[in-house]
């Protein structure tokens, strides 16, 4: 990476240029071609084991969903907390920094919990998912959620928060909880789509 | 009793604004994603101040302080949810009222009550002694304990409620009639 022409801000922008491709990729013709190759893994996923579990037992899809509201919940709360620390909205009499790095630990495994039983999910009703807008702009919202987090969010609030530009910090703060809660409206919206 | 809640189910379902609720896609969606995004703040702070009972979150923040400083955002979160819910039961009564989920879900909302209100006393009477220690004491970490087990069967009855499995519409066994408050011959589901 050409760290020497941006400095601090090369991880920043080489994220927010994959983020912009993400989109740009997502909202133009180039999106169809990679659409129509990625159909037969698709189909796969529906014959795998968890396709196979997600389509027959009916009970063991909705405790899976069950868990992934679960983990949801944690995730949410990960967020709030986080984010509510670093507007300086929720726990403002505890340092940052511990509220920070606790609320990573339980945000991770929160992921973690939500991309297993997301995983399972998908299997059982792959082929419905490749042909919905509202999942590819879930996933969108996913990965922009991810890059975000962990290479824009995490390495920023790694730094002394008193060094940086509170209107900077209130963007991703901001950014952040509403990415996150965009993954999760458009992660409902699925349900009722199709 | 059975009668008596399926009647007043069905007065609900006739009334003007339970019809224009269930039959609005967009007005039904946007209450029910409400209804659920509102996990992320209600159960979200909740899980967080159980899981610093036990000692795996925010083991380092006194508990009073998490306790006290979540209890906002969760409070409103619990408004949203109750308010919404309704709304849910009053778009969909009939079936609702007689869903086994559903009516396990109310049993165990009043059960996560009692036990709130236990927690929050015991909590009160003992936390200037343990505020700081990583792990609460064990009366306490029952409580977050109960209160997590609580609320995951919570999450996954009312996830349930969607499915049709024992529907009073159905053949049903005895045991599921009984619990489901099936009326014989009724007319509407």
């Amino acid at each position: 990476m050409p760290t020497s022409i941006f400095g601090p801000y090369t991880r920043t922008i080489f994220t927010g240029a994959v983020i912009t491709g993400l989109l740009l990729f997502s909202f133009t013709y180039a999106r169809v071609g990679v659409w129509i190759e990625v159909q037969p893994f698709f189909e796969w996923m529906e014959t795998t084991w968890f396709g196979v579990i997600g389509k027959t037992w009916g009970a063991a899809f909705a405790s899976i969903q069950a868990i992934h509201l679960i983990g949801l919940a944690l995730l949410g709360g990960s967020v709030i907390v986080g984010d509510g620390r670093v507007l300086g909205l929720i726990l403002a009499d505890v340092p940052a920094r511990t509220i920070i790095d606790r609320a990573h630990k339980v945000f991770f495994w929160a992921l973690m919990t939500l991309l297993a039983t997301g995983i399972f999910m998908a299997c059982g009703v792959a082929m419905k998912l490749y042909y919905l807008p509202v999942y590819w702009y879930k996933m969108l919202a996913l990965c922009t959620g991810v890059f975000f987090h962990f290479y824009i969010r995490k390495p920023l609030l790694q730094r002394e928060l008193e060094d940086i530009n509170p209107w900077l910090l209130k963007a991703v703060g901001v950014s952040s909880v509403m990415i996150w809660f965009t993954v999760a409206a458009t992660g409902r919206w699925i349900g009722f789509s199709g | 009793m059975d009668e008596l809640i399926y009647n007043f189910a069905v007065w609900l379902d006739d009334t003007r604004w339970s019809a224009m609720l269930h039959e609005s896609y967009y007005m039904y969606n946007w209450v029910e994603s409400t209804h659920v995004m509102t996990l992320m703040i209600s159960l979200g702070m909740l899980f967080l101040i159980d899981l610093r009972m036990l000692g795996y979150a925010l083991p380092d923040v006194p508990a009073s302080k998490i306790a006290q400083k979540l209890s906002i955002p969760m409070a409103f979160g619990f408004t949203v949810m109750f308010i919404t819910g309704i709304s849910l039961f009053y778009a969909v009564p009939v079936r609702s009222a007689q869903s086994v989920w559903f009516r396990v879900k109310m049993v165990l909302l009043v059960a996560c009550a009692v036990n709130a209100y236990l927690f929050h006393k015991r909590m009160n009477e003992s936390v200037s002694s343990w505020d700081n220690d990583a792990r609460a004491p064990s009366r306490i970490r029952h409580g977050a304990a109960l209160s997590l087990g609580f609320w995951t069967i919570v999450v996954i009855c009312g996830r349930f409620i969607a499915y049709d499995w024992f529907d009073c519409d159905y053949d049903q066994s005895g045991f599921i009639e009984f619990v489901a408050g099936c009326v014989p011959g009724q007319e509407r589901f």
